[in-house]
């Protein structure tokens, strides 16, 4: 999604024309499609190029991929519906881009299995499931510390920062860094060393790619509905 | 012990990360429909389970 007056590649995805449809100030590119809607994982990543380079041009805001709609009319209602929401988010964004760091626990056995046999009896089981409970609220606390040192590290503003802490049993952080363009390059190394220090994880910095994890803002559920 | 994402190498690691990017965020446009994406999903988003890392790494042990 872009203003008016975005420069964008002809071609989108497969080689098909990519076009702008516009409701007033703002509007979003897509792909025109006919016929068989499937997509594969190599679409998602030339996706991602197709997004890339038009956030190379000017503010940018990432649409969630696979999305689709019935025509252009369509789509213009679509961004009627939150035409003040999507400039604002816009405003906010900027041209920056997103800089991702993840965490994995070095050890990741599942807390349930953690040391345990197979369960004798019900007081046996209930005791496995309450040394599971305590492994993770404290491999929780481990990672929500993690993410407030890198936080600190970074120098990064609150309001530019998204994480989240164990989405699963491997992953200690997901976290997404806005930085201006010009700065992500240096952000990532900063990152990439910052990361390098930590004892029990492994981190793997990724990026710069447009801004995928800063386009809900205004709350959780989505933008425009 | 360790699961299927600590036996892949960075290069992996942030496809899977640009992955979830790619399906679980970005902006969603009310009147839109979600399509599936096949080979991708079968990646379980936020790294939760990644089936075709485990895949593969299941055919590599086999092939040894």
């Amino acid at each position: 999604m872009t203003r008016r007056g975005a420069r964008g590649p002809a071609v989108g995805l497969r080689g098909r024309p990519l076009r702008w449809l516009g409701a007033d100030e703002l509007g979003i590119w897509a792909t025109e499609w006919e016929g068989d809607p499937a997509l594969t994982r190599e679409d998602a990543f030339a996706h991602h190029d197709l997004v890339f380079v038009l956030c190379e041009d000017g503010p940018c805001l990432p649409v969630r991929f696979g999305t689709w709609l019935a025509d252009d009319a369509a789509a213009r209602r679509s961004i009627d519906a939150a035409q003040e929401r999507f400039a604002t988010a816009l405003d906010r964004v900027g041209d920056r881009q997103e800089v991702a760091v993840t965490l994995l626990w070095r050890d990741a056995a599942s807390p349930e299995g953690r040391g345990h046999a197979v369960a004798p009896s019900g007081t046996a089981y209930l005791e496995r499931r309450r040394a599971a409970h305590a492994v993770t609220d404290e491999r929780r606390k481990t990672a929500e510390a993690l993410a407030v040192r890198l936080e600190k590290e970074l120098a990064a503003e609150q309001a530019d920062v998204r994480h989240e802490t164990c989405p699963s049993d491997e992953v200690a952080l997901s976290m997404s860094l806005l930085a201006r363009r010009g700065e992500a390059g240096a952000l990532k190394a900063r990152a990439t060393a910052a990361v390098a220090e930590l004892a029990d994880v492994r981190g793997v910095v990724s990026g710069p790619w447009p801004p995928y994890s800063f386009t809900e803002e205004l709350g959780g559920s989505p933008v425009g509905s | 012990m360790t699961g299927p994402l600590a036996a892949l190498p960075d290069e992996e690691l942030t496809l899977l990360d640009l992955a979830d990017r790619l399906l679980n965020r970005g902006v969603v446009l009310a009147g839109e429909a979600t399509i599936s994406v096949a080979g991708v999903d079968l990646i379980f988003l936020g790294l939760n389970v990644v089936l075709t890392a485990a895949e593969r790494l299941a055919q590599k042990e086999k092939a040894r």
